[in-house]
């Protein structure tokens, strides 16, 4: 089984609702792992075998029980400034991509492909996380951890929504309009997060979202104030994390994340959907 | 009436003189304003597009036309004296007046015509696209007013007539070169008080309390779409354009039909709509497309233009897929504009939201953070200064803090109990005499001895009476559901003394035993009254005026005691904040104005009604 879990746009809540997926699958003995192919973010996470990765993916491989490796993220783009971005491709520093040397993609979609491939046959349940947003008009074509992923793959995905910033609805219908016909029905289901209130007053438009798109809506996540890193907010973090006190207060609010999310989330859904 | 008369009959001796810069008051309604008229010719001309009865004081009935802006316009100005001297009128009162006043009216007088900015988010740069629009219209010789129908804000202002509005529409004002702002560009105003209750203000004085839901099922159908009728309206009437701002997005399609913010004020007010989206967080092309194809077929037609807004770095790759969005959305792109570089004051907590500290100066200001903190812009002139600000929220927070400011709150019997349960305020009485500590407002309250609640108009619970931080030997008590509303001018008692203006907003009124730290009087008010209380030699300061760190002088004197390393700071930037405010909206209508279609957005103002 497997699934992509793409955003509305950054931020939007992937990492994290990622994790917690992986978390609850674990609880059900499904042996989930996590997957980003690619991974745009300064701060990553040192694996035993000496392999850098980008941190969410770290965060993830514990919500499964796993040790992070380098497969989890096997590309990564390190913005290194002055317009210059390291590439480390299998946990490794790969070359540094500039305007006049840009990244090697059809290597990179090859190194996403294998590493997708090596987790797959290893585990019950490939837990992927997309880039960004997938609607970048200006950017689809060269896509790898979305669209890329989605063509070459056919990885089935659901779209994740930030609500707490509103226009939600036209978030997930604009990048559903916006993702190539082609992958487009790989599409099929979304989640609302980050909502405070009561659920029930967003029934119209969900239903609305529902009959254009044919998509599901697989729940709306409750906002929660939770201490899960950033991504982007870790600088200082780097590969110190491992048993170390961050590690399990993590861990701790992982669990409650995961109780307070259980509860909203179809996962009979999701596995229908990832076994499509 | 004779004196008028007698003014008139000078002005119309004088002939033309258009802005009168001598004048200390100019410009009293706007840049570039002609003062020919400082009293018209044709008062009371009793046209009601222009101006309204009141009842006077003793009953009689007194023509209003404060808000008319006729009179003042540079062509009408030159086309009356060309007129009066065609005629030979040397005397106010003359009955061919009233001809004179019908061909202005036919000539220079028509309904203004109104532009929708909406954002397909919270913090989609709608604010400070309509404070760019207005400030390239106003360049361009045209009058224009903001508006936003509904606004939930806490940081509000107080206009000259003494009414509450959102702080974002008094700077939209400014940009749009308005002296005074008022209170029908945000005619609803809301507070939030808790978790689902806000106090909704109706032109700027409180008008009830609602939670979510009856306000939606009773406000908004009821009173508040004739509220945003009217006030356009009246808009429109004295203006050549409004600029309305909506809020939140458009295509909340689970609340679409009770909206009076967004398409359902563009309707109201027949104006054409822009579509404004940030694209520093991705899925810019996504939102605005959603966006446009989830408004209902018959609003969608009012959007005319998307500005995609606030790139990081460059626009040429963005660029190359405008093509494409513009087929598939069948609405142009009239702008894509950089991130702009700009200093201006933010809207709302969402600015605050995750923010722990604020400016890269080496002194280290400590800015209480109340649950329900309100009016913090206060805090933004400190940032001219070599200044950082660290946002507390727990006493250990005060480490290391060079001064201390207790900024406004909505509530001060909670967020008191707020800081003495978690510590804040132990920590603060330490503090005492060791640093300077500045209160404001709701925070000036909890600097005195007594917060008396006892008929629970504040807390909401009768019977309710605190110990304050016990600086300052006063009181503060809630008589009454009332609120003090005011825009003061007035000067400092202490230091090298100087001007300083401000505005109260505030429900409570403070016993004072203190000795005074300004001396206030509003334009039209009776005498001079003490304000505020000061400890010099503790270092205590505090005042009911918000806005007080914009003008220079309070600014340079609470500054003056505070030192770090032992090294006293330096004042650098000793402008007023007004200034550098209007440098900064010029600097960012210049951003709009170089990345965007004027053409285009002059097209969509020509082409709406």
């Amino acid at each position: 089984m497997r699934v992509l879990v793409l955003g509305t746009s950054s931020g939007a809540g992937k990492t994290t609702v990622c994790a917690m997926i992986c978390r609850h699958l674990m609880r059900e003995g499904l042996d989930p792992v996590p997957f980003k192919a690619l991974n745009l973010s300064l701060n990553s996470y040192a694996t035993r075998d000496g392999g850098e990765i980008g941190i969410g993916q770290a965060f993830q491989a514990w919500s499964c029980g796993l040790e992070p490796e380098t497969d989890m993220n096997p590309i990564l783009l390190k913005p290194s400034g002055g317009g210059v971005i390291q590439m480390v491709l299998r946990g490794k520093p790969h070359q540094d991509v500039t305007k006049d040397c840009p990244m090697d993609r059809a290597a990179a979609m090859d190194a996403a492909a294998e590493a997708y491939s090596r987790l797959s046959s290893e585990h019950g349940f490939v837990v992927c996380e997309g880039s960004g947003s997938p609607a970048e008009l200006n950017l689809i074509e060269r896509d790898i951890a979305n669209v890329g992923l989605m063509r070459r793959l056919g990885i089935p995905a659901i779209l994740v929504g930030d609500i707490e910033r509103g226009g939600v609805f036209a978030a997930i219908y604009g990048t559903w309009l916006l993702i190539p016909e082609d992958v487009r029905p790989l599409v099929k289901g979304f989640v609302i997060n980050r909502f405070r209130g009561e659920p029930s007053i967003l029934r119209s438009g969900i239903e609305e979202v529902e009959r254009l798109t044919g998509m599901r809506c697989l729940g709306v996540l409750p906002y929660m104030h939770l201490r899960f890193p950033d991504e982007d907010s870790l600088s200082s973090s780097e590969g110190k994390l491992e048993g170390s006190d961050a590690r399990s207060a993590f861990m701790d609010n992982m669990d409650e994340l995961t109780d307070a999310c259980e509860r909203e989330l179809d996962f009979e859904a999701l596995e229908e959907i990832a076994r499509s | 009436m004779d004196c008028i008369k007698k003014k008139v009959n000078e002005e119309l001796e004088a002939g033309w003189i258009g802005p009168n810069t001598a004048c200390d008051y100019h410009p009293c309604h706007f840049t570039g304003q002609d003062c020919t008229f400082c009293y018209c010719p044709f008062y009371p001309c009793e046209d009601e597009d222009l101006g309204s009865w009141l009842i006077g004081r003793r009953g009689q009935r007194v023509w209003n036309c404060t808000e008319c802006l006729l009179i003042h316009r540079q062509p009408v100005c030159r086309y009356i004296v060309d007129r009066v001297g065609e005629l030979g009128i040397t005397q106010a009162g003359d009955p061919r007046f009233k001809d004179i006043h019908g061909e202005v009216k036919d000539r220079f007088y028509r309904m203004g015509r109104a532009l929708m900015v909406v954002g397909a988010t919270s913090d989609a740069g709608k604010s400070v696209t309509v404070a760019a629009i207005c400030r390239i219209l106003h360049r361009r010789g045209l009058l224009v007013a903001p508006f936003k129908s509904q606004n939930m804000s806490l940081n509000s202002k107080v206009t000259m007539g003494g009414s509450e509005i959102a702080m974002i529409q008094t700077l939209q004002s400014k940009a749009a070169g308005l002296k005074n702002p008022d209170s029908h560009m945000n005619p609803i105003l809301l507070k939030p008080k808790g978790d689902t209750v806000s106090q909704v203000m109706v032109l700027g004085k409180p008008y009830a309390d609602y939670d979510v839901e009856s306000y939606y099922d009773e406000f908004v159908p009821g009173p508040g779409r004739e509220i945003v009728r009217e006030n356009v309206e009246f808009l429109k009437k004295r203006y050549d354009c409004v600029i309305m701002e909506g809020a939140g997005s458009p295509a909340e399609i689970n609340i679409y039909d009770r909206d009076i913010a967004n398409m359902g004020a563009a309707k109201i007010a027949d104006a054409d709509v822009i579509l404004v989206v940030n694209v520093d967080w991705g899925g810019s092309f996504a939102y605005a497309l959603g966006t446009i194809r989830l408004i209902p077929e018959e609003d969608r037609g009012r959007i005319k233009g998307v500005i995609f807004n606030n790139i990081r770095g460059s626009t040429d790759s963005f660029r190359s897929a405008i093509p494409e969005f513009e087929r598939l959305a069948g609405v142009p792109v009239i702008g894509v504009v950089p991130h702009a570089d700009v200093v201006l004051p933010s809207e709302d907590s969402e600015g605050l939201r995750g923010v722990r500290t604020k400016g890269d100066g080496k002194c280290l200001i400590g800015v209480v953070r109340f649950p329900r903190i309100a009016n913090f812009t206060d805090i933004d002139p400190l940032f001219l200064e070599d200044v950082s600000v660290v946002f507390v929220e727990q006493a250990s927070d005060l480490d290391g803090v060079d001064a201390v400011v207790l900024p406004g709150t909505k509530n001060t019997v909670t967020d008191m109990r707020w800081m003495t349960e978690n510590g804040i305020a132990d920590k603060l009485r330490e503090l005492r005499g060791k640093i300077p500590i500045v209160g404001i407002c709701g925070g000036y309250q909890m600097m005195g001895r007594t917060i008396d609640d006892s008929n629970g108009i504040e807390g909401g619970v009768p019977g309710t009476v605190m110990e304050g931080l016990g600086f300052f030997d006063n009181t503060a008590r809630w008589g009454a559901y009332e609120k003090r509303i005011a825009n003061c001018t007035g000067r400092m008692l202490v230091g090298e003394g100087g001007e300083v203006t401000g505005y109260e907003l505030h429900m409570g009124m403070s016993e004072v035993n203190e000795k005074p730290l300004f001396e206030i009087g509003g334009r039209f008010d009776s005498g001079p009254q003490p304000e505020g209380s000061v400890r010099e030699d503790e270092m205590l300061f505090g005042t009911y005026l918000h806005g007080i760190f914009d003008r220079k002088p309070f600014r340079k004197y609470f500054l003056s005691f505070v030192s770090h390393d032992g090294r006293r700071v330096d004042t650098a930037d000793t402008r007023d904040y007004d200034e550098i405010m209007e440098e900064n909206i010029d600097k960012l209508a210049d951003v709009f104005e170089a990345n965007m279609d004027v053409d285009a957005l002059m097209g969509i103002l020509g082409g709406s009604q």
